[in-house]
């Protein structure tokens, strides 16, 4: 598992509302990565989405992601084939990325000394190896645990719910099968001999 | 031959959750759940997405269990409708256990009192507030949505968490309830007084001071220090009546890795609220006395035992609820509602000018019964206080003990329980 992009150099305490991505995609529940990735880090650096380009690197300091675990951010950031090393980041965030297949790297310690904004690095998350290539200098950090590398393989947890069904076929619904659910239609309640 | 490495309760539940001998914390395991507990307001939601990915079946489905709390005397059409589609999706899943409308009770109570969850079991829910199994030894993970892939798969990756032990030292004052230790706790979290970090750990209860608690008791302090985002809350021993004797090792060991330590007094313990905004912000009682109030609302998950009613009941001894108020009370399960039949309690509510509601959320499932209107003011005894969370957004909720939103339901304004108290 290794990626080699430009850092995007942020510091702590950057939030999901307002910092990664504007709540009101959250609270829209936009889920398409087109309309929300010119808005990735809008509220902080105004420039960003012009300037990211596919595969590039969020490096951040201590609590990447705090507050009201949203993810429209992470989904826009998992489209762009992004990564994320950071100081740490809240578990819930934490949970989110891997959920949308963004590969995170976190208990980088001093990761904001590692490289600048601009700079050209490479990381290989199974090793938490990481080369600075503008640099040249080469750190590690922790790697990232297997379970996770294997759901990131499988673009997040959809992804891996996919590829357990092929796994296993007699949890298949047969083909056509019909949805046990009354479908979003209210329901009906006809009384005997009440005019329509 | 080497020692074993000593481990935290949550290490022991969850090296035999994934039949390891030893995992540490800080690492990615799938665990494998006793239960999995999902409540009304998903069960439809996971069915559509597993549906969409085309899964007809899903894993171990004699452990799921559905639980109907959330909106109990279905106050709409689309809620009748949401009822047929949880009794149909059961079917086509063969789910082990089903609790419907009326039956069972709140979901994070009721498996507790009939015994279905014992000290030392792993599971999952769908629901953050199943941390009050803690109270008996049990060792439940909030999965949120991601419980769909426990129901795919039978299990969801976890990082085992690290843990934060609170040695409970004394005895609480008379007046002074486990939930107002518990607003403390989130408070002094939430401002690093301790010097601990509370995301994602286990906040671990010991000490001579547990010994004092009842179950009820240890439910309504594992409830009110969850929303601060905590990964569980854990008692060191089970509470009396509840049989450990055949429990598999669910102790945290004397040299156990704890990432954090700290003594907490219960005698110096005086009752408190919290703020509108989150249970974490506590505040002394005093300090607000007189707030008016229009609703008032005993039960919920967190206290919503036999023994939070009957606290409260005796506060209402010759006592009648204030003109003004509307006084909700919701038994925590159908077991616990017909004992309060049987034995009076629910006459005394009645008598004082009381609505009893059918056990289950209550006012505090978004408002779909006996909602806040705007501007009003409401003390509760709910899992939290946000807005919105007993629906009108520019409500006020505030958050005590039963004793306290027994004396405030009485005096139509924010009152002390301890006035009422004859001992």
């Amino acid at each position: 598992m290794t990626q080699r992009g430009r850092c995007h150099v942020f510091g702590d305490g950057i939030p999901l509302d307002e910092g990664v991505m504007a709540f009101k995609f959250a609270i829209g529940r936009i889920t398409d990565p087109e309309q929300l990735i010119p808005h990735l880090f809008e509220g902080i650096d105004p420039t960003f989405a012009a300037r990211v380009r596919p595969g590039d690197f969020v490096l951040a300091g201590r609590d990447f992601g705090c507050g009201k675990p949203h993810i429209q951010g992470f989904i826009a950031m998992a489209a762009l084939g992004m990564g994320v090393l950071c100081t740490s980041m809240p578990y819930k965030a934490m949970r989110g990325a891997i959920s949308k297949g963004l590969p995170v790297l976190t208990g980088c310690e001093h990761v904001n000394g590692f490289a600048q904004s601009g700079d050209d690095i490479e990381v290989n998350f199974a090793s938490g190896q990481a080369i600075n290539h503008t640099q040249g200098k080469q750190v590690q950090f922790p790697p990232m645990p297997a379970v996770l590398q294997d759901i990131i393989a499988h673009g997040g947890a959809q992804g891996q719910l996919a590829a357990w069904l092929k796994a296993h076929p007699a949890q298949s619904a047969p083909a056509g099968a019909p949805s046990a659910l009354i479908d979003g239609t209210p329901v009906q309640i006809v009384r005997k001999g009440a005019s329509a | 031959m080497t020692q074993a490495a000593p481990m935290t309760a949550t290490q022991k539940i969850l090296a035999r959750a994934c039949q390891r001998e030893h995992v540490l914390p800080g690492e990615v395991i799938y665990p494998h759940p006793e239960w999995v507990i999902v409540h009304d307001g998903f069960v439809e939601t996971a069915y559509k997405e597993l549906h969409a990915l085309g899964y007809g079946a899903i894993a171990n489905s004699e452990r799921v269990m559905f639980v109907t709390d959330h909106e109990v005397a279905y106050g709409s059409q689309r809620a009748v409708e949401r009822g047929r589609n949880i009794r149909q999706i059961a079917k086509a899943w063969k789910v082990g256990q089903v609790y419907d409308a009326g039956r069972g009770g709140h979901g994070h109570i009721f498996p507790m009192e009939q015994g279905l969850i014992k000290p030392g079991m792993f599971l999952f829910a769908y629901d953050m507030h199943c941390t009050n199994f803690g109270a008996v030894g049990a060792l439940a993970m909030a999965a949120g949505t991601e419980v769909t892939a426990v129901l795919a798969t039978g299990s969801l990756w976890t990082r085992v968490p690290e843990t934060v032990r609170i040695d409970l030292k004394g005895r609480l004052p008379v007046g002074s309830h486990a939930r107002d230790v518990g607003f403390l706790l989130a408070h002094g979290f939430a401002q690093g007084r301790w010097g601990v970090e509370h995301d994602y750990r286990v906040i671990e209860f010991g000490g001579p001071g547990i010994d004092t608690l009842d179950l009820a008791s240890r439910v309504a302090l594992c409830n009110s220090i969850t929303e601060m985002g905590v990964a569980n809350v854990l008692f060191a021993t089970p509470p009396p009546g509840i049989d450990a004797q055949n429990a598999p090792d669910f102790i945290s060991d004397a040299n156990a890795p704890f990432e954090g330590r700290f003594d907490f007094d219960l005698s110096s313990v005086a009752p408190q609220v919290a703020l509108p905004g989150g249970p974490d912000r506590a505040e002394d009682l005093e300090r607000v006395l007189g707030q008016p109030i229009d609703h008032a609302t005993l039960g919920a998950c967190g206290s919503g035992m036999y023994q939070d009613f009957a606290d409260a009941a005796r506060l209402f001894q010759g006592q009648r609820v204030a003109d003004g108020v509307r006084f909700f009370v919701v038994p925590g399960t159908a077991q616990t509602a017909r004992r309060m039949a049987d034995d009076g309690l629910t006459q005394i509510f009645l008598d004082a000018g009381a609505i009893m509601l059918p056990p289950g959320c209550g006012p505090c499932a978004g408002g779909s019964m006996a909602p806040l209107g705007p501007g009003e003011v409401s003390i509760a005894t709910a899992a939290t206080n946000h807005a919105g969370r007993f629906g009108a957004h520019d409500g006020h909720i505030y958050l005590g003990s039963p004793l306290t939103v027994a004396a405030s339901a009485i005096a139509g304004c924010l009152a002390d329980p301890r006035l009422l108290i004859h001992t």
